[in-house]
C-alpha cells in the first residue's frame, strides 16, 4: 500500500514538473519573436523600444537555461510574476479564486456522480430495455450539447424567462450561505449535464463487463438474492475502475469550467483567465494554466489513492 | 451477410447527418444569395420574412446566411486540424510502436501529459501569444489532437509489429517505409477513422467555444459559437437569434458523435456481436415445448436425489438459435457421483448450468425438459417451474456448484472467508461473526491450515488450490444434497489436481457429509478415479451412459471407445504425458449438425442409415444405454 502511494504521489510530481517544463516551453516553441507576438494584433507593427522593454519584462533577453532556473524557483516560491495591467502579483489573485474554482468542481462532480452512478448501474441492469435505451440517447444528447449552449439556454429559460434564479453571479459564503449555493447551483448543474452523462456511460459499461464476470455466477449459484448479488458482487466491484476512469478523464470533462465560470460570471480561477487571455497578459495566463494543471494533477493523484482503498489488489501490496 | 449489413445499417444515419452538414456549409453560396457580413442598421433585429428567412441579427445580418457561412468555418476548422493532427500524429505514433525505445518514450509519454489535461487550457495559452484567429485555431486544434493519433497509431503498430505477414515482409527485405506505409498503415486505418471522427467532434466544440470566449473567430467573421456570443446580449428580447446556432451546433455535434460511436461499434467486433446478438435475442421467439420423455428410466427417478427428462437449453447466435443440450436425461442417486464427460462444445456445462437455472440469459434459454430434485427435506422440487426466489433458496442450500476457474470465480475484493459466511448468512440466517466462525470449521475441513488467519485473506493471496478448496468449502457450507462440480480440477496443475480429487473423495465419503455430485469434466482420467456412473455428451446430447466399470470395460459407442483410446498415458518415469490415440475429425458446429448421428462424420462404422435418421438410445447392458445402433459391430 505505501508502495503504491509513494509511487503514485511520485508520478504526480513528475507530471506537475513536466507540466511546469511544458508550459515554459510554449512559448518559445512558438515560431517567432514572443515578445513580438504579444504585442502585435491590428494589423499595427509595435515599436522596437516596446518589443524590448517586454522582452526584458519577461526576461527574454537572459539565456534560455537562466530564464528556465529563474522560472522554476520563482514558482517553488509561489512567485508567478506580476500582471502585465497593473503590476499585481499573480500568485495573489490565483489564491483569492482558486477556492472557488474547486468549489465548482468538487459541486459538479458530486452532483455527477449522484446522477450518473444510479443512472448506469439502472441502465445497465436493464440491459437492452425500454429504461436503458432511453437513458442511453438521453446521455447521447446530453453528451453532444456544448457545455456554454447549455449554459446560455439555462440563463435564457430559469434566469430570464422563469426568474427562478439569478443570471448569475456570486456571494461569499461567509455573508450569504444560501444565496451563495444558489449562485452555485447554475454552473455546477450545467456542467453537470454533460459530466453525468460521461459517467453514466462509463458506469453502465463497467457494470455490464462485471455482470460478466464468473464470481457473480458464483454469487447467484450460492443463492444469494439478485439484490445483494447486484449491490455486493456487481456494483462494488465496478466502482474501482470507474472512479479510475472518472479520475482519468476529470481534465477533460471538466475543461468547461472556463466556459461555464464565463457565463455565469462565476469569480473563479477560470473565468479569470479569460480575462488574462482577451488582454493577453502572459504572465496571469501562464499561472492560471499551471494551478489549474496542478489542479487536476491532484484530483488524479486523489482518486488513484481512493482507488486503491478499493481494490484490495492493491491496498495490500 | 445479415451481420454486416446490420453493421453498415447502424453507420448510415449518422453518415448521412454529416454529409448533410458538410453539405449545406459547402454549398452555401448557392443555398442563400445573402452576404453573411453585410450589414443593414436600418433592419437590426428583424424577424423573420421571406428575404431573410430567419430574421436579422443585431447588425441586420441575415441569420440564415451566417448559419451556413459559420458551418463553413467550423468544419474547415475541424477538417483542416484533424488531417494535419492525423499525419503528424500517426507518423510519429507509427515509429514509435515500430522502433520503440527513445521513439517510443517520447510519443506515448508525452501524448498521456498532454491528454490527461483540459483540451482548452493549451489551446487559451497559445492563443494568448499568437492572438485569437482562424490560423491561430488551426495551428492548436493541430498540436492538441496529435497526441491522441500518437497514441492509437502507437497502440495499434505495437500489437502488429510481431504479426506473421509483418514479419514476413520484413523477411522480404521491404524498405521500411514500405512496411509501415503498405502493411502497417492500411491494417490500423479502423481505429484511426474513429480517433478521426472524435477529433473532429471535439474540434467543433472547442473552435466554437473560443470563439465564444470572443477568443476563436474574428467579427465579424459568423462562427456559430460567435454568433451565440453576440446574441446572448439580446436574448431577453428576441431569443431565436441565440437558439439557431445552438441548434445547428449541436445537431452536428450529435450527427458526429453518433457517427463515432457507430464507427467504434463497427471496427469493434465484440461491440458489435454483443449488440447485435441482444437484439436479435429480443426478437427471436423461442420454440414451443417439445416434451420428450422416452429415455427417464421410470424406476431410477423415484428413488433419485435429481433426475432430469428432455432438458433442453438453446443458444441465440449470430448463425441461428443453436441446441447446447438436447433431449437430456439422466438421474444422480444420493450419495452417488455421476460423471458428464465431454469435449469442449459438447453442453456439459450448459447442462449443469441448466439444472441450476444459471444459463446465461438473455441469449441462453432453457427452453424444455424438467429437473426435478429430492429436496433434503423429501419433497420433489421441480426446479424449471420455480420463480427467481425459488431457484435462490434451492441454489447453494439444495445445490452448490464448485466452478473451474477458482481464480476468476471468487470475488477479488472480499476476504474469502466473508464469501464463503455469505451463502451462511443467507440460507441460514444467522449472523456475520457466527458465520465467520463456521466458515473456519469449513476451511479446515478442505484441508487448509490456519483457518482462523487464513478466512482473512483475499483471493489473490492464496494459490489455485487453495482458492479451490475455499470454492469447496464454500458449497459445503449449507450441506447440500448435491454438488455440481464443473471441471474443478482442469484450472489446476497435475499434482493440486490430484489433491483436488482426493479431496473431494474423502469430504463425499465422511458419514455427515453424504451428498450426491456430478462431475463434468472432459477428462475421462479423472472419471475413473471418482465417478460411480458415466454419461458421455456429443454435441449437445448423451450418446451413451452406464456404470463406471462395464463402460470403460465395454464402451457401446464409437465416441466413447475413442475418447478411452485417447486418454493420456503418464509414464510414471518420466512424467510425460503421451496421448495414445486421436479421434480423426473434429466436433461440428453446433449450428450444422447433421440430421443424423452427429458423430457419423468421424466414425469409421457410420453407414447410409447413421446420417439419415438420428439413433434412439438403446439398453445395452445393465443400467448401460447407448445411441449407437452397431454397438454390437463395435465390441465385435
Ligand atoms: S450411429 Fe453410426 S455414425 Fe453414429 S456412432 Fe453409431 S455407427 Fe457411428
Amino acid at each position: 500500500m505505501w508502495r503504491y502511494i509513494i509511487k503514485r504521489v511520485f508520478i504526480a510530481l513528475m507530471l506537475v514538473f513536466v507540466v511546469t517544463s511544458i508550459v515554459f516551453l510554449v512559448i518559445h516553441l512558438i515560431p517567432g519573436d514572443p515578445a513580438m507576438l504579444l504585442l502585435s494584433g491590428g494589423g499595427v507593427d509595435p515599436a522596437p523600444e516596446v518589443v524590448d522593454a517586454m522582452r526584458r519584462r519577461l526576461g527574454l533577453d537572459l539565456p534560455i537555461w537562466t530564464q528556465y532556473i529563474n522560472y522554476v524557483t520563482g514558482i517553488l516560491q509561489g512567485d508567478f510574476g506580476t500582471s502585465f495591467q497593473d503590476d499585481h502579483p499573480v500568485a495573489e489573485e490565483i489564491a483569492k479564486r482558486l477556492p472557488r474554482t474547486i468549489e465548482l468542481i468538487l459541486a459538479a462532480t458530486a452532483l455527477s456522480i449522484l446522477i450518473g452512478v444510479p443512472l448506469g448501474i439502472l441502465a445497465a441492469l436493464q440491459h437492452g430495455k425500454y429504461v436503458d435505451r432511453t437513458l442511453a440517447l438521453g446521455a447521447g444528447l446530453m453528451l453532444s450539447v456544448p457545455v456554454f449552449v447549455t449554459g446560455t439556454l439555462m440563463v435564457l429559460l430559469f434566469a430570464q424567462e422563469l426568474r427562478w434564479v439569478p443570471a448569475g453571479g456570486f456571494v461569499a459564503f461567509s455573508r450569504d450561505p444560501v444565496q451563495h449555493l444558489i449562485f452555485l447551483l447554475m454552473p455546477a448543474a450545467t456542467i453537470a449535464i454533460g459530466f453525468s452523462a460521461a459517467i453514466f456511460r462509463m458506469t453502465r459499461t463497467t457494470v455490464l463487463e462485471t455482470l460478466k464476470r464468473d464470481w457473480v455466477r458464483t454469487a447467484r449459484a450460492k443463492g444469494l438474492p439478485r439484490s445483494v448479488v447486484i449491490r455486493r458482487h456487481v456494483v462494488r466491484n465496478a466502482m474501482g475502475p470507474v472512479m479510475t476512469v472518472i479520475g482519468l478523464q476529470m481534465g477533460t470533462l471538466l475543461g468547461g469550467t472556463v466556459l461555464v465560470e464565463y457565463v455565469f460570471n462565476w469569480p473563479g480561477l477560470s473565468g479569470f483567465l479569460v480575462v488574462a487571455v482577451e488582454s493577453r497578459d502572459y504572465p496571469e495566463v501562464q499561472g492560471i494554466i499551471l494551478v489549474i494543471s496542478f489542479l487536476f494533477i491532484m484530483l488524479n493523484l486523489l482518486v488513484d489513492l481512493l482507488y486503491s482503498v478499493l481494490d484490495p489488489r492493491i491496498r495490500l501490496e | 451477410m445479415l451481420n454486416i449489413d446490420a453493421k453498415y445499417r447502424n453507420i448510415l444515419p449518422p453518415l448521412i447527418g454529416v454529409a448533410l452538414v458538410f453539405l449545406l456549409a459547402l454549398l452555401a453560396p448557392f443555398i442563400t444569395g445573402h452576404d453573411p457580413v453585410h450589414m443593414s442598421i436600418s433592419e437590426r433585429m428583424a424577424p423573420p420574412s421571406m428575404e431573410h428567412l430567419l430574421g436579422q441579427d443585431n447588425y441586420g445580418r441575415d441569420i440564415f446566411s451566417r448559419l451556413l457561412y459559420g458551418a463553413r468555418v467550423s468544419i474547415a476548422v475541424a477538417l483542416f486540424s484533424a488531417l494535419s493532427a492525423g499525419i503528424l500524429g500517426i507518423t510519429i505514433g507509427i515509429i514509435g510502436g515500430y522502433f520503440g525505445g527513445i521513439a517510443e518514450l517520447i510519443t506515448v509519454r508525452l501524448a498521456d501529459i498532454i491528454l490527461s489535461f483540459p483540451p482548452i487550457l493549451l489551446a487559451l495559452l497559445i492563443v494568448t501569444i499568437l492572438g485569437p484567429g482562424v490560423e491561430t485555431l488551426g495551428l492548436v486544434l493541430t498540436i492538441l489532437y496529435m497526441p491522441g493519433y500518437a497514441r492509437v497509431a502507437y497502440g495499434e503498430t505495437l500489437s502488429m509489429r510481431q504479426l506473421e505477414f509483418v514479419e514476413a515482409a520484413r523477411a522480404l527485405g521491404s524498405p521500411t517505409w514500405r512496411i509501415l506505409a503498405l502493411t502497417i498503415l492500411p491494417n490500423i486505418l479502423g481505429p484511426l477513422i474513429v480517433q478521426f471522427s472524435l477529433t473532429v467532434s471535439s474540434a467543433v466544440l472547442i473552435e466554437s467555444g473560443l470563439s465564444f470566449l470572443g477568443l476563436g473567430v474574428v467579427p465579424p467573421d459568423p462562427s456559430w459559437g460567435l454568433m451565440i456570443r453576440e446574441a446572448r446580449a439580446y436574448m431577453v428580447y428576441t431569443p431565436m437569434p441565440l437558439l439557431w446556432p445552438c441548434i445547428a451546433l449541436t445537431i452536428t455535434v450529435l450527427a458526429v458523435n453518433s457517427l463515432c460511436d457507430a464507427l467504434r461499434d463497427f471496427y469493434d467486433p465484440r461491440a458489435v456481436s454483443t449488440n447485435f446478438l441482444a437484439n436479435l435475442a429480443k426478437t427471436l421467439i423461442y420454440a414451443p415445448i417439445a416434451k420428450d420423455y422416452s429415455q427417464i428410466d421410470a424406476q431410477k427417478a423415484e428413488s433419485a436425489l435429481l433426475s432430469t427428462s428432455g432438458l433442453r437449453t438453446e443458444f441465440v447466435t449470430p448463425k441461428g438459435r443453436i441446441r447446447a443440450s438436447n433431449d437430456v436425461s439422466f438421474t444422480v442417486a444420493p450419495g452417488e457421483t455421476v460423471a458428464l464427460v465431454g469435449e469442449s462444445g459438447s453442453g456439459k456445462t450448459i447442462t449443469g448450468l441448466s439444472v441450476l437455472g444459471l444459463v446465461p440469459e438473455p441469449l441462453g434459454k432453457m427452453t424444455s425438459g424438467q429437473v426435478a430434485l429430492r429436496s433434503k427435506s423429501d419433497e420433489i422440487i421441480c426446479i424449471e417451474e420455480l420463480d427467481d426466489e425459488g431457484l435462490q433458496q434451492v441454489r447453494g442450500d439444495e445445490i452448490a456448484m464448485v466452478f473451474q476457474e477458482p481464480m476468476s470465480s471468487l470475488n477479488p475484493v472480499y476476504p474469502v472467508g466473508e464469501q464463503i459466511a455469505e451463502s451462511l448468512r443467507y440460507h441460514r440466517k444467522i449472523s456475520r461473526p457466527q458465520a465467520l466462525l463456521t466458515a473456519v470449521d469449513l476451511l479446515e475441513s478442505v484441508g487448509i491450515s490456519d483457518p482462523a488467519k487464513r478466512i482473512k485473506d483475499y483471493p489473490h493471496q492464496m494459490s489455485g488450490g487453495m482458492q479451490q478448496r475455499v470454492m469447496i468449502a464454500m458449497a459445503l457450507s449449507c450441506s447440500p444434497s448435491l454438488i455440481i462440480a464443473d471441471e474443478p480440477t482442469t484450472a489446476l496443475d497435475v499434482t493440486i489436481q490430484a489433491q483436488i480429487l482426493e479431496l473431494l473423495r474423502n469430504i463425499r465419503n465422511q458419514e455427515n457429509r453424504s451428498f450426491g455430485m456430478l462431475f463434468i469434466t472432459h477428462n475421462l482420467g479423472v472419471v475413473a478415479e471418482i465417478a460411480d456412473r458415466v454419461l458421455v455428451m456429443y454435441c449437445g446430447r448423451i450418446v451413451e451412459s452406464g456404470p463406471v466399470s462395464n463402460l470403460f470395460r465395454s464402451p457401446a459407442h464409437p465416441y466413447t471407445k475413442g475418447l478411452l483410446a485417447s486418454i493420456p498415458h503418464i509414464d510414471h518415469s518420466s512424467g510425460d504425458r503421451q496421448p495414445l490415440y486421436a479421434i480423426p475429425g473434429t466436433v461440428p458446429a453446433l449450428d450444422e449438425l447433421p440430421p443424423g448421428c452427429a458423430f457419423a462424420p468421424r466414425c469409421n462404422l457410420a453407414i447410409e442409415a447413421c446420417v439419415q435418421e438420428l439413433p434412439e438410445l438403446e439398453v445395452v447392458g445393465d443400467g448401460h444405454w447407448s445411441r449407437c445402433p452397431r454397438w454390437r459391430e463395435l465390441r465385435g
